[in-house]
């Protein structure tokens, strides 16, 4: 917890400082002008005295205090929480009973989730897990280098991604029993799969439309076919794109805006095979096209052409060959998991955003009051009689 | 228009005179005459009141007029008052104050006294006023008009000049033919205005002076950091007033007192008028009783 200044040159307006003082010594310095006509009596060895007397400290005092502020104002204070954490953090996984936790590390420190916003310990019901080698990354960015950082997790662990946590500091890694809540699965998203035809290719149609009644029959009603000729355009609510038709810009502007496309190959199908055949040959494959995926097969949708268009799995296969590779795996063994030590990872330091609070709400009601005093004595005191 | 004197100080006036103490020789006025023989010398008319010798009525304006006036002839034997006036710009000077007269002001109604004294005794009076490049000079003479006039100059006089050559007054103060009775009003911080009484003083003129201070002179009342400038040089001080005080007092007390002695050493009759005065003190001293008629 600490005052910072995000703009330390609005300090240099502190100069301004020098502007009440001048004016106050200025009017102290003026001379009570006197007719005199009987000048050449009056000795000129006492000199009028220089000393700096000035008559309302108070109201000098104020007004230093109001620029000061403005000064302040202008040099963007932020008052910061948790950049600078000195004791021991330790964290939960979602799923850890605490009680149990807190039974198992006996050293002191701050207790959290490991959860978004890392809520304190006690505070609320466990929230549920988040993706977490992401959140320990956060934690490690963003704490201060020499705050000590204990993690308690349970056996398995969800909400991971492809690469095993590396982290500026040692982290002593508990493991204890328990499971973490496994994030529910989306809810399966309805699929449109666009079919666009060359008036030569309407046989096709038919193995097209009895793959997407196969997928219906697992998941009833969540995949719709749209057929229509080439000419007509694909409705950007589509999914997916079957394009049985030569090469055309609709189908260039369909990858380019990130769209998955199959079409039937002519030559060699370049990209990684996904649907390798009984020989070894790719059947299918896939490559990045602009920002989409283009999925090529390797004959046309004949059976003379294709062989496997009739299998039993072609359904399964054409579907994989849309929907792309899995997901990887979130959850792995604890005890695999253990985050290895990077120092090199410092250089990559968040700043830490989500505890810093802008005073300037505060400081510009402090300076309004200010200003109000100001006025009160400036104005008071011209009315007293002196 | 000058204000006119207060009843209270037209009364306070009644027990003074004009008096020289030159003297001169008899005549039918009050004072010696500087002409012999005279008194016949026509002035102006007036209506005949009740009470008039009926051989001064002008029988042959009655014969055209059908009405009674009264030759009045001037009185030359009355004594010449003149009123010689500074109006430099140190004349202007006044004392902090809501209504501080300043000098010129309380000049011009010592001034009106001196008048309203000399009408009452039916002496002629004249004014100069020295300041300038033209000095302004009204003549001798008696009567209410010559008093409306002089107190109109002195309304139209304004304290915003410096002295002249002393030699380009010599004309009218030869005209201020002895035995006059002169009286100066200025401060006297200027060194001709005190050759100029002096040199009338030494030409048998009946000389009084006014000295005019402010009470800021006599009391120097300030404290703290002032800048003190002279209304005529212009020239500036910057004194600390508190510490400058004493010393000035003291000098200023002294000079004060040289100017009394070179004046009452040369026969000068003088007195100090401090603004926040009674305006009747230095005409008291000067006019009052005890000096009495002169010898």
């Amino acid at each position: 917890m600490s005052l910072a200044l995000l703009a330390p040159l609005g300090l240099a307006a502190l100069a301004a400082l020098a502007l009440p003082l001048w004016i106050h010594l200025v009017r102290r310095l003026e001379l009570v002008r006197v007719e005199f006509a009987a000048l050449r009596w009056i000795s000129p060895r006492a000199r009028p005295e220089r000393r700096i007397r000035i008559q309302r400290p108070w109201l000098l005092l104020v007004r230093l205090l109001l620029l000061a502020l403005l000064a302040l104002l202008l040099a963007q204070p932020v008052w910061q929480r948790g950049g600078t954490r000195a004791s021991a953090w330790i964290v939960l996984a979602p799923g850890v009973n605490p009680v149990g936790a807190r039974a198992a590390v006996a050293s002191d420190g701050e207790w959290h989730w490991l959860s978004p916003g890392f809520p304190a310990l006690g505070t609320g019901a466990p929230p549920s897990a988040g993706a977490s080698a992401s959140l320990l990354r956060e934690l490690d960015a963003t704490l201060a280098k020499d705050t000590p950082l204990t993690v308690i997790v349970p056996e398995r662990v969800e909400g991971l991604d492809g690469e095993r946590p590396r982290l500026v500091r040692p982290v002593e890694w508990r493991v204890v029993p328990g499971r973490m809540p496994a994030r529910p699965p989306g809810p399966a998203l309805p699929r449109t799969l666009a079919l666009r035809l060359a008036p030569d290719q309407a046989p096709s149609a038919t193995y097209v439309e009895a793959a997407v009644a196969v997928w219906n029959l697992a998941a009833p009603g969540r995949y719709t076919l749209d057929a229509a000729p080439a000419g007509q355009a694909v409705p950007p609510t589509a999914d997916w794109l079957v394009w049985l038709a030569p090469p055309a810009p609709a189908l260039d502007r369909w990858l380019e805006q990130g769209g998955t496309a199959l079409v039937v190959g002519a030559g060699p199908a370049a990209g990684a095979s996904l649907w390798p055949d009984a020989h070894g040959r790719p059947l299918a494959s896939a490559s990045r096209q602009g920002a989409g995926r283009l999925v090529t097969l390797a004959g046309a949708l004949a059976p003379h052409d294709l062989p496997a268009l009739l299998d039993a799995d072609f359904p399964q296969r054409l579907h994989a060959a849309l929907a792309g590779p899995p997901p990887a795996p979130t959850a792995a063994g604890a005890t695999a998991l253990r985050p290895t030590l990077d120092p090199g990872m410092a250089g990559e330091a968040l700043p830490p955003r989500h505890s810093v609070h802008s005073l300037d709400a505060w400081l510009v009601a402090l300076i309004a009051a200010t200003f109000l005093l100001e006025r009160l004595i400036a104005l008071g005191w011209r009315r007293s009689p002196r | 228009m000058l204000a006119p004197l207060t009843p209270a100080l037209r009364a306070q006036l009644r027990d003074l005179r004009l008096a020289s103490r030159r003297g001169g020789a008899a005549g039918l006025g009050q004072h010696a005459s500087r002409v012999r023989g005279a008194g016949l010398e026509f002035a102006e008319y007036r209506a005949y009141e009740p009470g008039d010798d009926p051989r001064r009525i002008d029988w042959k304006l009655y014969a055209r007029s059908d009405r009674h006036f009264v030759r009045e002839a001037e009185r030359d034997s009355a004594l010449g008052v003149w009123l010689v006036i500074d109006t430099s710009a140190s004349m202007g000077q006044r004392d902090a104050g809501p209504a501080a007269p300043s000098r010129l002001e309380a000049a011009r109604q010592l001034a009106a006294c001196v008048i309203e004294l000399a009408l009452r005794q039916g002496d002629r009076f004249g004014l100069l006023a020295v300041g300038g490049a033209a000095p302004l000079f009204l003549p001798a003479h008696a009567g209410r008009r010559q008093r409306d006039q002089v107190l109109l100059a002195l309304e139209r006089l304004n304290a915003a000049a410096t002295l002249p050559d002393p030699a380009r007054l010599l004309p009218m103060l030869e005209r201020m033919l002895p035995p006059a009775l002169v009286l100066l009003l200025s401060d006297f911080f200027d060194k001709s205005m005190v050759e100029l009484a002096l040199r009338l003083a030494a030409t048998r003129r009946e000389v009084l002076s006014i000295q005019l201070l402010t009470a800021g002179e006599r009391d120097f009342p300030y404290a703290g950091g002032h800048r003190f400038v002279d209304p005529e040089s212009g020239s500036e001080l910057r004194v600390e007033a508190a510490a400058a005080r004493r010393d000035y007092l003291e000098r200023f007390a002294a000079a004060r007192a040289r100017l009394a002695q070179r004046f009452t050493a040369a026969g000068i009759r003088h007195a100090e008028y401090v603004l926040d005065r009674p305006l009747i003190e230095p005409l008291r001293v000067l006019f009052g009783g005890d000096r009495g008629s002169g010898p």
